[in-house]
């Protein structure tokens, strides 16, 4: 299986392993076309009709028999519930994930960061190996940070201006369905915010908080509010740059593909769904996962890092 | 894991003799007092405003005389200091920890769990869930990722026993309960670890779902529960229920108190490596003996993380004077409610679990919920609000749950009924009167 030209047959997830998924990221690059051309999609539907037909949890895209160290039931509002397998080595390359994403948004050695999201989010659980079993090294512990998390229901939006309050983080992370309440409490409180933290993140799965909806809760609170790209399905994690106004992404991580533009009918904006690969998930391999994210590609140059490819969204 | 071993390891250590134990508890009290006046400010203070000599502890019966605080007096040092930092704690270099917080009547406090406390709180915990049964290899469901400090130790149990693990989305509130049955139904867990009242949460999403709960739960093997306590009806019933090898349960809180069931189930055994636990008397402060109900006072006895020192929990409980047929050391306890869920009905105190344990000599009633219904003037009789059981006429129900009362307490009861216990009240265990007739009448 090793010997055989990835690129050359579409093979179902569960029969990559970690050298088959390096030689296909390098084919990728390549000659990205022709990966596009060879792999078929994979939605959420298809995973769903995947775990419905088959009964196995993963959809049949695991790729060990043995039962992996953490399996996360993941936040998808489908008929069937859908799960992440993932062992030490890819907890702690999402974590990296989640480490770029917090050095960009300036996070650093001796932050207290706040985490409103449930504990099962992977902005929460990939923030310290005190979270998670089997994460060795989570953001917090990376970067040298104090992490706490809220846990993520809305009406604990008192509980969060707590952590204001005593913690002042740096940076609060928060659910955008969680900003309202959230924005509620800190006006009854009458609290200048922006005494108390620098920075917040807006976080939402398959989904990125509109750009008039950010800013005006920034203008109601303020403070800055960036915001954070998840795909979950993809273990995907793209944060937004206070420098150039676009989402960073790491080609050591992902590979994503902005197929088919359409032209937004109100905005006028061209964006597409985006195909999401995923590079260090090999329990589950995602390989070109249609995302509910509708963003643009832009080349990389960004002063933070020059490197980093970028989207819009 | 090596570089956070645990400071004490003894495999044997819940079988040693009293004697050492006890030798082993004073070094540790002796230990962490010192910590506490050289390193923590608000003991420092608390010590000297009551001009307490922490050298001068040389025997557990000098340990008595530490001054109690509460967590009143650790909310007020938040609140003078605007800052988690409260003195109870000393931070460990950046990483090298985590804050949690919990949250109560009086308000929110921080708790500052480094990885040294992490690890041997961790380690000491994971003893108990292999008296329940989890073993290497087992896949173990695992409720309260990230925010919540058992599921900080839960982490390093899960590590150190070898176990797998699966994390339901959301949190263990009511309306995730179907994430829950379909994480046990999808991924199969033979361990689960989960708050009572979330199991709870979990049959009445089976019984909605039209499902037998024991068809859910059928590849679980034990199930441990924590976070409100069972009578021994509740646990029997709900292991039938469930079809379950065994259900345990754990006390605990986050300031230091461990306590778990062993399989003989007689009473939970205080983890003496970690904490230190005595019963006082509230209104005089003394000890008081095995036997005797009063409040729970716990030490912790490891000197990393938020230390609670002589921490009054305010809540009810005993240490059970009679040994276990397991034969360990370690002594039993039980925890009843918190202190202000008890109520004075005709010059007695009433505890809302002695209710329960009354009510369930009616096999229709167990594991039915109830609260008492407190007044503020003086009362002379018990009120009860109980929902609605599936089986059984609520006329005679009434009947006989005023001559249980009775009996068991001498006082007349009034019980009302309730199709289903009110949102805002559910896992309540007392309603104020003056609530239930604003809403009712």
């Amino acid at each position: 299986m090793d010997g055989a030209d990835p690129m050359s047959q579409s093979k179902p997830p569960s029969h990559f392993t970690p050298r088959s998924l390096r030689a296909l990221r390098a084919k990728a690059m390549r000659r990205p076309e022709d990966f596009a051309a060879t792999f078929p999609v994979t939605t959420l539907e298809g995973l769903a009709a995947a775990k419905i037909k088959s009964g196995d949890p993963y959809a049949l895209r695991r790729t060990k028999k043995n039962t992996p160290k953490v399996a996360l039931q993941l936040e998808y509002d489908m008929e069937t519930a859908l799960y992440a397998a993932l062992d030490s080595n890819e907890l702690s390359r999402y974590a990296e994930a989640l480490r770029r994403c917090w050095s960009l948004l300036g996070i650093a050695k001796g932050d207290r960061v706040g985490i409103f999201d449930y504990g099962t989010s992977p902005v929460s659980y990939l923030a310290s190996s005190t979270f998670t079993p089997y994460l060795q090294r989570g953001a917090a512990d990376i970067l040298g940070c104090l992490p706490i998390c809220n846990d993520g229901a809305a009406n604990l939006s008192q509980r969060a201006v707590e952590i204001v309050k005593f913690v002042r983080p740096r940076v609060m992370f928060l659910r955008t369905d969680c900003l309202h309440p959230f924005t509620a409490e800190i006006s009854r409180g009458s609290m200048p915010l922006s005494s108390y933290v620098d920075t917040l993140v807006a976080v939402e799965n398959e989904g990125v908080l509109a750009r008039a909806e950010r800013d005006a809760y920034q203008a109601k609170l303020g403070v800055p509010i960036y915001r954070l790209m998840r795909a979950d399905a993809a273990m995907f994690l793209a944060p937004e740059c206070h420098r150039c106004g676009l989402f960073h992404l790491w080609s050591d991580l992902y590979h994503v593909e902005a197929p088919e533009p359409q032209t937004d009918r109100e905005t006028g904006r061209q964006a597409s769904r985006l195909v999401i690969t995923n590079w260090f998930a090999t329990s589950c391999p995602t390989i070109r996962y249609v995302s509910q994210i509708s963003a643009c590609l832009q080349p990389p140059g960004c002063p933070a890092d020059a490197r980093d490819l970028r989207i819009s969204a | 894991m090596r570089k956070y071993a645990s400071a004490v390891s003894h495999k044997e250590m819940d079988r040693w003799p009293e004697d050492r134990l006890k030798r082993y508890q004073l070094r540790a009290l002796r230990r962490v007092l010192r910590y506490a006046y050289q390193e923590l400010p608000f003991y420092r203070e608390h010590f000297d405003k009551a001009s307490f000599v922490p050298d001068k502890v040389k025997t557990l019966a000098d340990f008595a005389r530490v001054p109690i605080f509460t967590k009143k007096e650790a909310l007020q040092a938040l609140r003078q200091k605007k800052s988690f930092q409260a003195g109870l704690e000393r931070l460990d270099a950046p990483g090298e920890g985590v804050l949690c917080m919990t949250s109560g009547t009086l308000g929110t406090s921080f708790l500052y769990l480094s990885k040294k406390w992490a690890a041997i709180r961790g380690d000491s915990l994971a003893r108990a869930y292999r008296w329940a049964g989890l073993r290497r290899g087992m896949r173990m469901l695992m409720a309260a990722p990230a925010w919540h400090s058992l599921a900080v130790q839960e982490t390093r149990v899960m590590r150190r026993i070898g176990a797998t693990c699966v994390i339901p989305w959301g949190t263990f509130l009511p309306q995730y309960a179907p994430h829950f049955v379909d994480a046990i139904l999808d991924v199969k867990p033979a361990f689960v670890s989960i708050f009572l009242p979330m199991l709870y949460a979990l049959l009445a999403e089976c019984r909605r779902r039209e499902m037998n709960p024991a068809h859910a739960f059928k590849n679980v093997e034990a199930i441990l529960v924590v976070g409100a306590p069972m009578t021994p009806r509740s646990r029997l019933a709900l292991k039938k229920e469930l079809g379950v090898a065994d259900i345990f349960e754990g006390l605990g809180n986050p300031e230091g108190l461990t306590a778990m069931e062993c399989p003989f189930h007689a009473g939970h055994h205080i983890f003496a490596d970690c904490c230190y636990v005595e019963i006082v008397d509230p209104a005089t402060g003394l000890l008081l003996p095995a036997g005797q109900r009063g409040n729970v006072v716990i030490t912790s006895l490891i000197p990393h993380g938020s230390l609670y020192l002589r921490y009054d929990t305010e809540d009810l409980g005993v240490i059970l004077p009679d040994k276990c047929k397991c034969r360990r050391s370690w002594p039993l306890m039980e925890v009843y409610d918190r202190r202000s869920n008890t109520l004075r009905v005709a010059g007695q105190e009433i505890v809302p679990y002695d209710v329960r344990l009354c009510l369930e000599t009616l096999p229709e009633l167990v594991n039915i919920p109830f609260a008492l219904i407190r007044s503020e003037t003086k009362m002379d009789s018990l009120g009860l609000l109980i929902q609605k059981p599936p089986t059984g006429n609520v006329k005679q129900l009434g009947t006989r749950i005023n001559g249980l009362i009775r009996e068991k307490f001498g006082l007349d009861c009034r019980a009302d009924w309730a199709e289903e216990l009110p949102q805002r009240w559910k896992g309540v265990t007392v309603i104020e009167e003056k609530d239930w007739r604003a809403t009712h009448g």
